[in-house]
């Protein structure tokens, strides 16, 4: 297939409404915003690559610049590509690591309560800080032990007898550090009579894409597309994932950004919540009783960006008991490895400043929000518990049993 | 997703409508992608401006009648004037639930100033940009001051100055500019001139550095009458930011439309989509509709780029997707087209007659007037002439206006918006 370059840029009528909506440039004048980092650079950037600026790095690819621009150029899309194409590549050690979450994950899972114990040492922090720039300041996440798929192969050999499937794309987050998400949704899908199998994947490529290893995330996107598509029956079973960003670049980043033909599969995989939107549509509904409990619901960016924010509240609206409030909240600030970086963890944590403002003002009993590294930065800087939507889902429908 | 009623497009127009039927008790959604035209607009809303001569209309709700005799196509004719008063009321209104308070001079028009320097006819504008106090400024022999912020590089005082100077309106004034110098702000010297108006706003908004740019306006203004900087006094708290500054300052202060971002056109962006919000109503900001199915001369459910299958579905539709710069309307190499239901669309058949020869002339260009054309109740057709029953179009999508010569575009966006909801809501009421 013949791939386009992005030649979006070209559409900019340089209105300056990106830099508006831009959590980054909000609170830094380190980076000059999406306009110019983005379509006025790449003019610039085309025939002139030494004029690459180094402020690229401080674009989170939060994707709020898209939903807002009004000529649909795909700014962040532009300077994802230009990171990798146009700026100086630098071996770290830590962006090596941060980026390989599956790597990472297989070994802390093996030695979970070594990692676990060792990475929340302040002087482990110190030296992780002074030698690898990874900021003290940060919490790590907890690793489990072992991984959700071998869990998977012990516990759910059952799977076949139910009336339907769903391919389910776990992500590395719910395989090492939580579980519980991946159970959870078992159990509500197997209520509903939907059996899960899972795929041979590899990691979707996010962390990879924000590191600019932009070969290594084509060749996991390969992989995932190939596997994907043979346990998915060529389209015939739906294939669901319950990470947000996973699905984003299983749907959208594959395709624009690392020119991988997804077509096969891309119709096919929807965010969890979308599907059991659809479900739920169809009758499908699984008997839930009241949970009694106050949640606060933050949309992350990537939902956002597929529009899809509007699935998660219809189904949060339909658990009996739920005392819904939602925060009208941007951008959490951690961006995936970004807040795990010295040089960006500051502005991590002061884009984050309002939504803690106003999760605090709502005190709910727990916040629900669909991103893995949304739940991270809250529970580091809020005292409340984080949820995903289908967490909150299994209660209802454990009570209902 | 089912609603009562699903609206295409959350602009001025399709957020009236939503508001309006949100209010009525309605399931409604407003499916938007881009921000809308209000973050380019001037944020003053305006009703009838200018005469096809050019003259100014000094009193629009006036002139109506016979404004409406004489192009009986026109939007505003197909609301009458009674919808079209109500209307502006009835935004004016809800804005006001927003702490927005929009200034009405009356039955007249009002004149706002120019990012260039010259003025603009208008109906409604908030309250910084033209009040009571400034109506009365005019008749007494004062010095007034145009401010611009050091850094900020879509406003050039000197220009505003020398028009200002040229109009027998300000002759009894003595006109001054300066800049406010804040070495604070002072970027990093890698972008020295890399203020917009949204950095600045953000600045203002932070009510800890009044007191310093309070001393910097008095400096440079000495004792003028009142004090004219461009729109970014704030973007949340801008009532009491505005208020403080005029306290501490002692001086009337004005704010002057920018180039976009449009501080005064975001505020009513926010504020409209807050109450939207606050009555209930579902805005979606990541998708796109890219079609629907027509069936026996009704949409039946609307596809978005995300999510092909699951179509939203409504009894009614409202399509508010704006012109040619929102996307509204396609113009292609022989054809102007409406992408999304391929409706009729009135336009000239010749390339040649889309615009005038002057890119900037008082003629205006004919493109401004094509668009979708609909019936008396803002209802389209197909290609083919069949009237699509529960699809209403409103806005800068219609045809047979021309926003920029008349001063309409406001006014219409807002009238055909609250037409389209009060024939849904009566539509219901019928069920």
């Amino acid at each position: 297939m013949i791939q386009l370059e992005n030649i979006s840029f070209d559409h900019c009528i340089k209105c300056t409404i990106c830099t508006v909506y831009c959590p980054v440039a909000r609170v830094t004048h380190l980076f000059p915003g999406p306009k110019q980092s983005g379509p006025d650079a790449e003019r610039l950037r085309k025939k002139t690559p030494e004029l690459v600026d180094e402020s690229l790095k401080y674009c989170t690819n939060c994707k709020r610049c898209e939903i807002s621009c009004p000529s649909d150029v795909k700014i962040a899309d532009i300077i994802q590509d230009a990171k990798w194409k146009y700026l100086k590549k630098r071996f770290r050690i830590r962006d090596y690591f941060l980026s390989r979450t599956d790597l990472l994950g297989t070994v802390a899972t093996s030695t979970s309560w070594f990692v676990n114990f060792f990475t929340r040492l302040f002087l482990v922090k110190f030296f992780l800080d002074k030698l690898l720039k990874i900021p003290s300041g940060r919490r790590f996440p907890q690793y489990e032990r072992g991984t959700f798929r071998r869990w998977f192969r012990k516990n759910a050999d059952d799977q076949g007898s139910f009336d339907e499937q769903v391919v389910y794309f776990h992500g590395c987050f719910v395989n090492y550090n939580d579980h519980q998400l991946g159970r959870d949704l078992l159990t509500v899908l197997n209520t509903m009579n939907i059996g899960v199998l899972l795929a041979n994947e590899k990691c979707c490529g996010v962390p990879l894409i924000a590191n600019a290893y932009l070969e290594k995330a084509r060749r996991n996107g390969r992989h995932n597309i190939r596997s994907l598509e043979q346990a998915s029956e060529h389209g015939r079973i739906p294939i669901v994932a319950t990470s947000t960003s996973c699905t984003y670049a299983l749907k959208y980043e594959y395709q624009n950004l690392l020119a991988l033909d997804n077509s096969r599969i891309v119709n096919n995989i929807e965010y969890i919540m979308k599907y059991l939107y659809s479900q739920f549509e169809r009758g499908n509904i699984p008997e839930m009783k009241p949970v009694g409990m106050r949640v606060a619901y933050h949309a992350p960016c990537h939902l956002e960006r597929m529009g899809g924010v509007i699935y998660t509240i219809e189904v949060l609206k339909r658990i009996p008991g739920l005392d819904l409030v939602l925060l009208y909240s941007e951008c959490c600030g951690i961006a995936g490895t970004y807040g795990f970086k010295s040089e960006s963890y500051e502005i991590s944590q002061k884009i984050g400043q309002d939504l803690f403002r106003k999760i605090e003002r709502a005190d709910p009993e727990v916040v629900i929000t669909d991103c893995e590294t949304c739940k991270l930065q809250i529970e580091m800087n809020t005292p409340y518990s984080v949820l995903h939507p289908v967490n909150v889902l299994t209660m209802a429908v454990k009570e209902g049993k | 997703m089912k609603y009562d009623c699903l609206i295409i497009g959350g602009g001025l127009s399709g957020l009236t409508c939503g508001i309006k039927c949100a209010r009525e008790g309605l399931r409604c959604a407003i499916i938007s992608s881009g921000m809308s035209a209000l973050h380019f607009s001037s944020g003053s809303i305006d009703l009838l401006g200018y005469h096809p001569d050019g003259t100014v209309v000094y009193q629009p709700f006036e002139h109506l009648g016979h404004f409406i005799n004489e192009h009986p196509e026109h939007p505003y004719a197909k609301c009458g004037i009674d919808t079209v008063r109500d209307a502006f009321g009835f935004v004016r209104g809800e804005l006001q639930q927003e702490d927005l308070d929009l200034f009405c001079n009356g039955e007249d028009n009002h004149f706002h100033i120019t990012a260039m320097g010259t003025m603009k006819p208008t109906y409604l504008s908030q309250r910084s940009v033209f009040n009571e106090s400034l109506k009365g400024a005019f008749k007494k022999r004062a010095r007034i001051a145009v401010l611009n912020f050091s850094g900020f590089r879509d406003f050039y005082p000197d220009i505003v100055v020398a028009n200002l100077r040229k109009n027998s309106l300000f002759s009894v004034f003595e006109i001054v500019s300066g800049t406010i110098d804040l070495p604070l702000f002072r970027r990093t010297n890698r972008n020295p001139h890399e203020f917009r108006s949204i950095d600045i706003a953000r600045i203002f908004d932070s009510e800890k550095y009044l007191p310093r740019i309070a001393v910097e306006i008095e400096k440079l203004s000495g004792d003028a009458l009142f004090v004219a900087m461009p729109a970014f006094i704030g973007i949340t708290n801008y009532n009491r930011i505005h208020r403080r500054l005029e306290e501490l300052t002692g001086t009337l202060i004005y704010e002057i439309p920018t180039l976009p971002p449009s501080i005064l056109g975001m505020r009513i962006d926010n504020a409209l989509k807050s109450r939207f919000a606050a009555l209930g109503g579902v805005f979606i900001n990541g998708d796109k509709i890219i079609g629907g199915e027509i069936l026996n001369n009704r949409i039946e459910q609307l596809h978005t780029t995300n999510y092909y299958d699951t179509g939203f579905t409504a009894d009614y539709y409202v399509l508010s997707t704006g012109s040619f710069f929102s996307g509204g309307l396609l113009s292609e190499y022989n054809q102007i087209r409406e992408p999304i239901f391929n409706l009729q669309v009135y336009s000239e058949r010749d390339r040649e007659q889309w615009r005038s020869s002057n890119f900037i002339s008082g003629e205006s260009h004919p493109f401004l007037e094509f668009g979708v054309n609909t019936d008396d109740r803002l209802r389209p057709a197909t290609l083919q002439g069949e009237m699509i029953e529960n699809l209403f179009c409103t806005g800068a999508l219609l045809s047979h206006y021309n926003p920029v010569k008349e001063g309409s575009g406001g006014g219409v966006a807002l009238s055909t918006g609250y037409y389209a909801a009060r024939q849904i809501i009566e539509r219901k009421a019928g069920q």
